[in-house]
């Protein structure tokens, strides 16, 4: 099991405009359609801002990672969009993102494989150097790499 | 030492931010050199879970949690609160603050720390998960128990619509017959975890039907629990179909054989000992019961609050159960008789005891009356040799006269305080004779086997004090 199999090339969008944060999100679901990872984009995406008004999802250092979990995803992905320009996030730390990891986890996965990568994504996510080679790659195929 | 730091983070959908602030703290606790260990509750489940002994020895305990991070585990720690959120902003604040804590300190906690320690290192394996489903069971006996008490109080018990035969409804109707299944789910519970609990439940109800009692519901939780746990651990599904087994498989499997192997295999041979239990408790000679009690009550002073007397403890409740109230009079004044005797100790025999301990003596009183049988343990601690045979004696012969002064006790639980709830206890003269008389017998012999302080024993104050 390894990332890649939540991830796609496809799955990457690089420097991509968006001016809110919803817009971003818009933008990762439709990926998240295309590749058949959830089958109602609007549900999914329910479940997604739900989670957001719980608790903002930016943790700060420009990074965001929207999440939902909901019936309406087939298998759990990840998206990635790297920012253009920086948006709003109500971050914990206040400033604006640039790297939004968006995940989709089904209701009935417990226990799964997939959500110990994503929870040792997030852990990664805590640090610094990690952070660097993800905002400065050049290419889907270099950030994938640094991921691994 | 150097200061141990723990940390539980959970979060409510706990796919991610569970597992930053974890990182976030491990990060700031080794910047500052400090050995941290974080339990994270993701929707992974419970991972690196923290141990009674590693909570026992921490300094402090920080939560970072938005949900619920079973909290009762770090009873008389000092615990540092936090929001998910806050520890991936600010762990290092949050591990400066659980460092700056300081453990309170008076003996009153030092003895409960003590009894938590005493607790972690025995309880392992069948025992724990023994011990999970009686401490499960136990506020519904004792809320049923003394629902059913105050019944007989008001009166009436057998006219429909009246207040009592409502608190009798609530008590034996509902509270008490949850007891068993309430037993073996928490058993199995134990085992398997959450997918333990609903064969558990279901076993313990076919025990409690099929009259085998608590040795039935103990026998199937065990039961449940080891079922459920080899069915997740080895039923392999194919990757798309791995989502029904948590919720139809695992269910439908140790469900169906848990129940079979009660109504076919054991239920009859556990209801014919139960039975036979029954039997002998309620016919039983005065010499007999009285032997009875000295046993449960040697017990409940041999290792205060360990395995031993938590068995004659578990038995006793788990009788409650069959209507047999008698064990559990007996059982609980031979677990107050041991703080209680030591306090009295204290006071008659003053040159016999230091400082410190005369101040322990004080709180061994408290927990005493409180039926908190723990709180002769520093004492015991100190001085084993003379100190156990002391509690032991003592208790032995207050189980002993509760059973020979017919005493019975409908609530697992609540020292002098039950005592004070009309028809909980019933013959409460006699039982508190029996209390008081234990009390004495305790102290006078704790008195006479002990020696008299002398200046170099001091080091047994640190024992204490720690």
């Amino acid at each position: 099991m390894a990332l890649t199999e939540l991830l796609t090339k496809t799955q990457v969008l690089l420097d991509i405009e968006a001016t809110t944060k919803e817009e971003c999100i818009d933008q990762l679901i439709e990926v998240f359609e295309k590749e058949s990872v959830v089958h109602d984009a609007a549900k999914y995406k329910e479940a997604v801002l739900y989670r957001e008004e719980e608790g903002t999802t930016g943790i700060g250092f420009g990074v965001a990672i929207p999440h939902g979990k909901s019936d309406s995803v087939e298998r759990p992905g990840l998206a990635i969009a790297r920012l253009k320009n920086a948006i709003d996030w109500k971050s914990l730390d206040g400033t604006p993102v640039n790297l939004v990891f968006l995940i989709a986890v089904p209701e009935t996965e417990a226990g799964d494989e997939h959500l110990r990568i994503l929870s040792q994504l997030s852990r990664k996510l805590m640090h610094e150097d990690f952070r660097q080679k993800l905002k400065t790659t050049t290419s889907t195929d270099q950030l994938i790499q640094a991921l691994e | 030492m150097a200061k141990k730091i723990l940390a539980v983070t959970a979060c409510p959908t706990g796919i991610a931010h569970t597992y930053m602030a974890a990182e976030a703290i491990e990060k700031a606790a080794k910047e500052k050199g400090v050995e941290v260990k974080v339990e994270t509750r993701g929707s992974v489940g419970v991972e690196n879970g923290l141990t009674e002994e590693e909570i026992n020895d921490a300094h402090a305990i920080i939560l970072a949690v938005d949900t619920d991070a079973d909290e009762s585990r770090f009873e008389g720690k000092p615990i540092v609160y936090s929001s998910v959120g806050n520890a991936i902003k600010n762990a290092a604040a949050l591990v400066d603050e659980a460092l700056a804590k300081k453990a309170s300190s008076n003996s009153h906690v030092s003895q409960v720390q003590e009894l938590k320690k005493e607790r972690s290192s025995q309880r392992k394996g069948p025992y724990k998960h023994l011990m999970n489903g009686v401490s499960a069971m136990i506020p519904l006996v004792v809320g049923g128990g003394i629902a059913i008490a105050l019944a007989f109080l008001v009166g009436g018990i057998n006219a429909e619509g009246t207040l009592a035969s409502a608190l009798n409804e609530i008590g034996g109707a509902n509270a008490l017959a949850l007891m068993i299944p309430i037993l073996a789910g928490f058993i199995a519970y134990s085992i398997a975890d959450k997918p333990g609990l609903a064969p558990g439940l279901v076993g313990g109800m076919l025990a409690s039907s099929g009259g085998s009692g608590f040795l039935g519901g103990i026998v199937a939780g065990f039961l449940a629990g080891y079922i459920a746990k080899f069915c997740r651990d080895y039923i392999k599904l194919p990757q798309n179909l791995e989502g029904i087994k948590p919720i139809l498989v695992i269910p439908v499997i140790s469900i169906i054989s848990t129940g079979l192997l009660m109504i076919f295999v054991l239920g009859k041979p556990m209801s014919a000992i139960m039975t036979g239990l029954e039997n002998w408790l309620t016919g039983m000679s005065s010499g007999n019961a009285i032997f009875l009690g000295l046993i449960l009550g040697a017990m409940m002073a041999f290792d205060m609050g360990g395995p031993v007397n938590k068995a004659a403890y578990a038995f006793a409740t788990g009788l409650l159960a069959s209507e047999i109230y008698g064990p559990m009079a007996a059982v609980m004044a031979a677990g107050m008789t041991p703080p209680l005797g030591l306090w009295l100790a204290t006071i008659i025999r003053k040159n016999k005891f230091t400082n410190e301990e005369r101040d322990a003596g004080k709180a061994a009183g408290i927990l005493g009356i409180s039926f908190i049988t723990e709180g002769a343990i520093p004492f015991a601690a100190a001085d084993p040799l003379r100190v156990i045979p002391s509690l032991m004696v003592g208790s032995s012969i207050a189980g002993g006269l509760s059973m020979l002064f017919g005493a019975t006790l409908r609530a697992p639980h609540g020292g002098i305080f039950v005592l004070a709830i009309p028809n909980a206890v019933s013959s409460l003269f006699l039982y508190f004779i029996a209390i008081l008389i234990g009390t004495i017998v305790t102290a006078v012999m704790v008195s006479l086997l002990k020696k008299d302080v002398t200046s170099v024993e001091t080091d047994k104050n640190d024992n204490l004090a720690s």
